[in-house]
C-alpha cells in the first residue's frame, strides 16, 4: 500500500516536472555549444568564458522583460557526432529558444541544419565556413567570412605596410585556403608581387623547411594563414632564421597564447581581427576587464565574438520574443549594432558587414594597428 | 647547393628528434617483442617533467634530468604493472593494454595541466654556428648535441660495459640468456629505464624547440615513430637511427626542395609499406 502511495506521488511529481517548459515566466533558456575539450579546448573555454558574462550582465541589468536568460551549455568536443547530437539535445531535451554557436566551422556546420530544420534562430560567434549561414535564413554570423579576411589583410600588407614582394603560408583547410586565395587575388590588384605560396598541413610545428626556402629572397611581407600553434612556429623560426620581412596573419592567431608561445618573435607581427584592444568604448573596455577578471588572461577575437553573438541573440529576442519567426524577423531587421568587435550595420543572407581591424603586437601586448573599412573589401561576398 | 645544405640541417634536426623518441620503441621490441605505444605517453611526461623541473630551479640540465627521471619513473611503473603481467598473453593483449595507457595517460595530463600548450622558453646559451654559409641556429645545435651526446653514451654502454652486453643478450635470446642464469627481470627493467629516458629527454628537447608543451604533443610521434622502427629493423638500434634520421631527411627535402604536394607525415608510412614489401626485416634489421 505505501508503496503504491509513493508511486502515485511519484507520477505525479513526473508530470509536473514534464510540464516545466510551458512556464511562461521561467528563465527563457538559449543554448550554447564549444570544444570545450579537445584539441580546440582553450578556445572553448574562452567563448564559454565570455558568452557567460554576456548572460551575466544581461541578467544583472534585468534579464529580458523581466524573465532571466540561462545558458544550456555543452560540449561538442570538435566532433561531428557529438555536434548532432548536442543540437537534437538542446532542441529536444532542453527546448532552448535560440542558440549560439562558440565553436569552429566543423561543429557549426553540421548543426546548423538541423536548428534550421527545427527552427531554432542561431547565432554563431566565429566559425568562418561559408556554408553555416546557407543551412536556413535565421542563421547569423557574427565573425567574418575568410574572404574578407584575406583581402582586408591584403589591404594591410599592401597600402599601409608597402609591402612590394609577398610569401604566402597557408593553412590547408577550408578557412586558410579561402582567406590566401582572397589575400593573393587582392594583393595582385592593389599591384603587389606575390613571391611564392606554400601550403602546409594543420597541426604542423616545423616550419624550417618552408621558410629556409624563402630565407635569402628579397620579401617584404610573409603572409600567413594560421591559428596560434603554427603561427607561433612561423614566428620563432623566421626570426631563428634571421628572415627580417614582416609578419602578417588572421584572426587565428588572435589569442594570449600566441604571444605566450611566439615569445619574443611575436614582436612587430600583425594580423587581421574583429577586436580592436584600443577601442575607447566603454562596453569593450568593460569587457576586457571583465574577462581577465574572470579567465586571469586577457580577453581574444574567439571570445569576444562569443560575447557579441549571444547579445546579438538576446537582442533579437527582447525585440521579438520567444517565438522562432519573431526572432529572426528582428534579427533580420536589425540596423546598426554596436556590438564589441564592432558595429553590424545590419545582416545580409546572415553575412555581417563591419570594420576589419589590423592589430599589431607592441612590447608583447596585442596594439591597434589600423582599420580597414573599405566596403568593397569588407562587404561579404553573398549572391 | 646552399638551399640543399641548409634544408639537411633542418631534416637532421627533426630526424634526431624522431631517433631520441624512437630507441626507447626499438629497445623495448628487442627485449619483450612489445609495440610499445604508450611511448608516446612517456614522451610527452618528459616534457611536462623537464617543464616543471625547469620551473622549479631554472636549469636547463636539472630539467633535462628531471624529464629523463620521470620517464624512467613512468616507463619502469608500465613495465612493471602492465607489459610484464600480460607477457603470457598473446601479444595482441599487450598491444591494446598499451595503447590503452597512452589515451589515458594523455587525458591525464590534459585534466592535471589544462588542454592549451605551454609555453617551454629556455634561454639558450649556445649561439648560431655558420659553417660554409650554412647557418645552424642555436636551437638546432642544441638539439643535435644532446642527441649525440646521449647516442654516443647509450652506444659506449651496450658496447663496453658487461650490463650492455646483457641487455643485447636478452634482446637476442631471452630464453637463452635465462638458461645461462641472467635475471632477465632486471635486464628488462634496465632496458626499459634506458628507453624511457631517451623520450623523455626527446619529449624535452621537442619542447624546447618548439617552445610548446601540450598533452597531445605525443600523438604524431606516437605512429610515426613505428614506422620509423619498421623501416630500420625492429630492434635494431642503429637501424632506428638511420631510419629516423632517413624519414627527417626526406620529409624536409620534400618541402623544403621539390614543390611535391605530399603530406610530410605519409613519407614515414610510405616507406614502412615499401620495407615490408621489399625487406621485411628492415634497412639494418637481422
Amino acid at each position: 500500500m505505501k508503496r503504491c502511495i509513493t508511486l502515485i506521488i511519484l507520477s505525479g511529481l513526473v508530470m509536473v516536472l514534464a510540464a516545466g517548459p510551458v512556464d511562461a515566466q521561467g528563465p527563457i533558456k538559449i543554448g550554447f555549444f564549444a570544444p570545450l575539450t579537445g584539441f580546440a579546448a582553450a578556445d572553448g573555454a574562452s567563448a564559454k568564458h565570455s558568452a557567460e558574462i554576456a548572460v551575466d550582465e544581461i541578467n544583472g541589468a534585468g534579464g529580458i522583460k523581466g524573465r532571466k536568460l540561462e545558458l544550456v551549455v555543452y560540449d561538442d568536443r570538435h566532433d561531428s557526432k557529438e555536434a548532432v547530437a548536442v543540437a537534437n539535445k538542446l532542441i529536444e531535451k532542453d527546448q532552448v529558444v535560440g542558440v549560439v554557436s562558440g565553436s569552429y566551422s566543423m561543429p557549426s556546420r553540421v548543426t546548423a541544419p538541423i536548428f534550421a530544420k527545427a527552427g531554432v534562430p542561431m547565432t554563431v560567434a566565429y566559425a568562418v565556413h561559408p556554408d553555416v549561414t546557407k543551412a536556413g535564413p535565421c542563421v547569423f554570423r557574427n565573425g567574418f567570412l575568410g574572404q574578407v579576411e584575406g583581402a582586408a589583410g591584403a589591404e594591410s600588407a599592401v597600402k599601409i605596410q608597402k609591402a612590394r614582394r609577398i610569401a604566402v603560408l597557408t593553412v590547408d583547410n577550408d578557412f586558410g585556403r579561402v582567406a590566401s586565395a582572397a589575400f593573393i587575388e587582392r594583393a595582385k590588384k592593389l599591384g603587389a608581387e606575390i613571391h611564392s605560396e606554400q601550403v602546409y598541413k594543420l597541426g604542423e610545428k616545423e616550419f624550417g623547411p618552408y621558410l629556409t626556402k624563402i630565407k635569402d629572397e628579397p620579401i617584404d611581407l610573409i603572409y600567413h594563414t594560421s591559428y596560434y600553434n603554427e603561427g607561433s612556429q612561423i614566428a620563432r623560426k623566421a626570426r631563428e632564421l634571421g628572415i627580417k620581412a614582416a609578419l602578417e596573419g588572421t584572426e587565428g592567431i588572435d589569442s594570449p597564447k600566441f604571444l605566450e608561445l611566439a615569445g619574443p618573435a611575436a614582436e612587430g607581427v600583425t594580423f587581421t581581427t574583429n577586436l580592436n584592444r584600443d577601442d575607447p568604448r566603454p562596453e569593450v573596455q568593460n569587457f576586457l576587464k571583465r574577462y581577465q577578471a574572470k579567465a586571469g588572461t586577457g580577453a581574444d577575437m574567439v571570445g569576444a565574438s562569443a560575447y557579441d553573438a549571444v547579445r546579438i541573440l538576446a537582442r533579437g529576442i527582447e525585440a521579438g520574443g520567444t517565438e522562432a519567426k519573431a526572432i529572426c524577423g528582428a534579427l533580420t531587421g536589425l540596423r546598426d549594432y554596436h556590438g564589441i568587435t564592432g558595429k553590424i550595420t545590419r545582416f545580409v543572407k546572415g553575412e555581417v558587414t563591419k570594420p576589419v581591424q589590423i592589430q599589431i603586437v607592441k612590447d608583447g601586448k596585442v596594439r591597434s594597428f589600423a582599420v580597414i573599412d573599405n566596403p568593397e573589401v569588407i562587404t561579404p561576398p553573398v549572391q | 647547393m646552399s638551399l640543399l645544405l641548409q634544408q639537411l640541417v633542418n631534416g637532421l634536426t627533426i630526424g634526431s628528434l624522431y631517433a631520441l623518441m624512437a630507441l626507447g620503441l626499438t629497445m623495448v621490441y628487442g627485449v619483450l617483442r612489445v609495440l610499445h605505444i604508450a611511448h608516446a605517453a612517456v614522451f610527452t611526461l618528459g616534457a611536462y617533467g623537464g617543464l616543471w623541473t625547469f620551473a622549479a630551479t631554472g636549469s636547463f640540465w636539472l630539467a633535462l634530468l628531471g624529464a629523463m627521471a620521470i620517464a624512467v619513473a613512468a616507463g619502469l611503473a608500465m613495465e612493471r604493472w602492465v607489459y610484464w603481467p600480460l607477457l603470457a598473453k598473446p601479444p595482441i593483449a599487450t598491444l591494446i593494454a598499451s595503447i590503452g595507457v597512452f589515451i589515458a595517460l594523455e587525458e591525464v595530463y590534459r585534466i592535471v595541466a589544462g588542454p592549451e600548450p605551454h609555453a617551454f622558453s629556455v634561454p639558450l646559451r649556445v649561439r648560431d654556428v655558420r659553417l660554409a654559409g650554412v647557418l645552424v641556429t642555436a636551437p638546432q645545435v642544441l638539439v643535435m648535441a644532446v642527441t649525440v651526446a646521449l647516442l654516443v653514451a647509450l652506444w659506449l654502454f651496450l658496447t663496453r660495459t658487461s650490463l650492455g652486453l646483457a641487455v643485447r643478450a636478452v634482446s637476442q635470446d631471452r630464453e637463452m640468456a635465462a638458461a645461462c642464469a641472467m635475471n632477465v627481470r632486471r635486464i628488462v627493467s634496465l632496458n626499459f629505464a634506458l628507453g624511457s629516458a631517451l623520450a623523455g629527454a626527446a619529449g624535452m628537447l621537442v619542447g624546447v624547440y618548439y617552445n610548446s608543451v601540450s598533452p597531445t604533443m605525443g600523438d604524431v610521434t606516437a605512429y610515426k615513430g613505428l614506422a620509423i622502427i619498421v623501416l630500420g629493423g625492429l630492434g635494431s638500434i642503429p637501424g632506428t637511427v638511420l631510419g629516423a634520421l632517413l624519414i627527417g631527411i626526406v620529409e624536409t627535402l620534400f618541402i623544403g626542395l621539390i614543390e611535391f604536394p605530399f603530406p610530410r607525415d605519409a613519407w614515414a608510412f610510405l616507406a614502412m609499406i615499401a620495407v615490408f614489401l621489399l625487406r621485411p626485416q628492415g634497412l639494418l634489421g637481422r
